[in-house]
């Protein structure tokens, strides 16, 4: 697998603060890749530590293949969202934009058409001429949105990308990112975690500078192991779904009934085992979920880390 | 072109731009160029009160306005010879002499406010990027050390500019307020002194970006950038003083590392006083600005 990042035991200290403790990363090309965790894990410091903003006190970054970030092998290949950062207040959108635009190494050819097509997509193109200082907090989210994709990076690194946005206007962006996949490799750090199931296809659990696991969106979420039905009215036969399908752990709620399965089961087939019985003993089904949802999973490990992690 | 050389013309281009749509640096430097204005009628009306009383002791005509008899005294072997022994060389009286009073005046005055100006407009400019954070959207861009070399001559070029329009300002008093006025070689004269004054200021220039790459609080930079300003002029003035011979030459060494120590050599116009003045002047600002940036280029952003 390429990995178009990997961090292996990096180590940032602040005196005594350890924000990041011996962390492990693996983000292969072409993956859009979510990083999740709790305030303070160091979701933010290991973006800035993989673009070399800031220092690691220890371990190995390779960005890109190339080793760690260095100007002369990195500039224009990546790029950062950050989080809290502002704009000079006196720059014009465009003018800012396509300073950006000129240091990632657009071509001076494309250059107008890339901001176009950047605005358009955050829907600024009519405040291109305005000083960032006049616009609101969500437009200026959007400027800095547009700026991390200039010049189709390989490696973008989005920090709390859909922060301050509008309804309207995260759901663009989240098209956006989406429309992405597989041409560069996106990280998205987020407390969002409804944003990181819709968009990514691999997470990785950070807590307190370390990795707590990491994995396909699709193993952590155990939709391949994991069946939810919402339920309406009638009594589940438990009985029969016990002793007709061995190997199945059943959860029981007043509305919900999940049942988690081996591999001895394809979920077809244990969807369909399962529907049988259930409109058999005439329980009516509201809706039937794949897995778990992100959440779910993100609190079950939360609560299985020891006091000190 | 490399990709550093790229950055740092990147980098200087938008300075410029930047800065000079910062409110504070176009105050500064208007209020800059108001101010040599004002010095200069100033120093119109000083001339005129003392060419006052030249023309009641000696009992002349009574001039229309300044600089009539100032041109006639400026030319008389008794003031060029009184000159030459109060400087105490010929070769530097005779030079001065050449160039018009205004001048002269413009060359002083620039040269001593210049380094003020420059604290006041750049020794925020980085640390004010490191608190807003605006630097984050740079640096995976850019190399630390051809951004702050951009960001220099960003402001080296706004400094000219600054120096070269109070020059025009002093000008333009002159010509309305001053008889006997010589435009033309009062002009390039001027200039030419906005040019070495602007070499005086480089190494103040160095010493305000180096002390911004420092700080993360720009209030913070202003107040180190006025207190090193302040020590260094002190110390170019307290090192001048005490030298002397055996050990106290070690204060040589120490005028030598101050900008203050060069800048007598730069009232010269003859290239073996002027070139090691300004290599020295350069020389000064290049180890400034890399002591901050010593600090810089391992600073978490």
């Amino acid at each position: 697998m390429n990995a178009a990042l990997e961090m292996q035991g990096v180590v940032k200290s602040y005196g005594r603060l350890r924000a990041l403790d011996g962390l492990d990363l693996c983000v292969p090309q072409g993956s859009i890749f979510g990083l999740v965790g709790s305030n303070g894990a160091g979701k933010t410091t290991a973006l800035a530590t993989a673009l070399g903003l800031l220092r690691s006190s220890g371990g190995h970054i390779n960005l890109l293949g190339d080793g760690p970030f260095r100007p002369e092998k990195h500039a224009g290949r990546v790029a950062l969202l950050p989080q809290d950062s502002r704009f000079p207040p006196h720059a014009r959108v465009e003018e800012l934009l396509r300073f950006y635009a000129r240091l990632q190494g657009v071509p001076s050819e494309t250059l107008e058409t890339a901001i176009d097509e950047l605005l358009g997509w955050v829907h600024l193109q009519e405040r291109r001429r305005s000083a960032v200082r006049t616009l609101s907090h969500g437009m200026t989210r959007r400027v800095a949105i547009a700026q991390a994709f200039l010049g189709s990076p390989e490696l973008v690194l989005l920090d709390e990308p859909l922060n301050g946005l509008d309804p309207k206007e995260a759901a663009r962006v989240r098209d956006m990112i989406r429309q992405r996949r597989s041409h560069q490799a996106i990280v998205i750090s987020s407390h969002n975690l409804s944003d990181i199931e819709a968009l990514c296809d691999r997470v990785a659990f950070i807590e307190k500078g370390k990795l707590v696991r990491q994995d396909t969106l699709e193993k952590i979420m155990r939709r391949a192991h994991r069946i939810t039905y919402v339920l309406r009215g009638g009594s589940v036969p438990m009985d029969k779904l016990s002793t007709g399908l061995p190997e199945v752990t059943w959860e029981q709620q007043p509305d919900t009934l999940t049942a988690t399965f081996t591999e001895r089961y394809t979920t077809e087939e244990l969807n369909d085992a399962v529907l049988r019985v259930l409109l058999e003993a005439d329980v009516g089904i509201l809706e039937i979920r794949r897995g778990s949802d992100l959440e779910s999973e993100y609190l079950r490990l939360a609560s299985e880390q020891p006091p000190g992690v | 072109m490399t990709k550093s050389s790229h950055t740092f013309w990147m980098v200087a281009r938008n300075e410029l731009g930047d800065s000079a749509r910062s409110r504070r640096v176009m105050v500064m430097v208007l209020l800059y160029l108001v101010g040599a204005m004002g010095a200069t009628a100033l120093f119109i009306t000083f001339l005129q009160s003392v060419e006052g009383q030249l023309v009641s002791s000696l009992g002349l005509p009574v001039p229309k306005s300044a600089g009539g008899v100032t041109a006639t005294l400026w030319r008389s072997n008794m003031f060029r010879e009184m000159l030459t022994r109060l400087i105490g060389d010929r070769g530097l009286a005779e030079s001065l002499l050449a160039v018009p009073p205004l001048a002269l005046f413009y060359g002083w005055l620039s040269c001593a406010f210049t380094p003020a100006l420059v604290m006041l407009t750049s020794s925020t400019r980085i640390a004010e990027e490191i608190a807003s954070g605006s630097v984050r959207y740079v640096m995976f861009r850019a190399g630390r050390a051809p951004w702050c070399v951009g960001k220099f001559a960003g402001q080296a070029v706004q400094v000219l500019g600054a120096l070269l329009l109070s020059a025009a300002g002093a000008w333009l008093v002159g010509y309305f307020r001053m008889k006997s006025f010589e435009p033309l070689p009062t002009a390039q004269y001027m200039v030419w002194f906005a040019f070495k004054a602007w070499i005086y200021a480089m190494p103040f220039l160095g010493l305000a970006l180096g002390i911004s790459q420092l700080c993360s609080v720009p209030n913070l930079a202003l107040v180190f950038g006025f207190l090193s300003l302040v020590a260094v002029q002190v110390l170019s003035g307290v090192s001048s003083w005490l030298t002397g011979t055996g050990w106290r030459r070690i204060w040589d060494i120490v005028n030598v590392l101050t900008p203050g120590g060069h800048r007598t050599d730069l009232w010269w116009n003859d290239p073996e006083h002027l070139l090691p003045a300004a290599v020295f002047l350069l020389t000064l600002t290049a180890a400034y600005l890399l002591a901050g940036y010593a600090r810089f280029a391992r600073r978490d952003l």
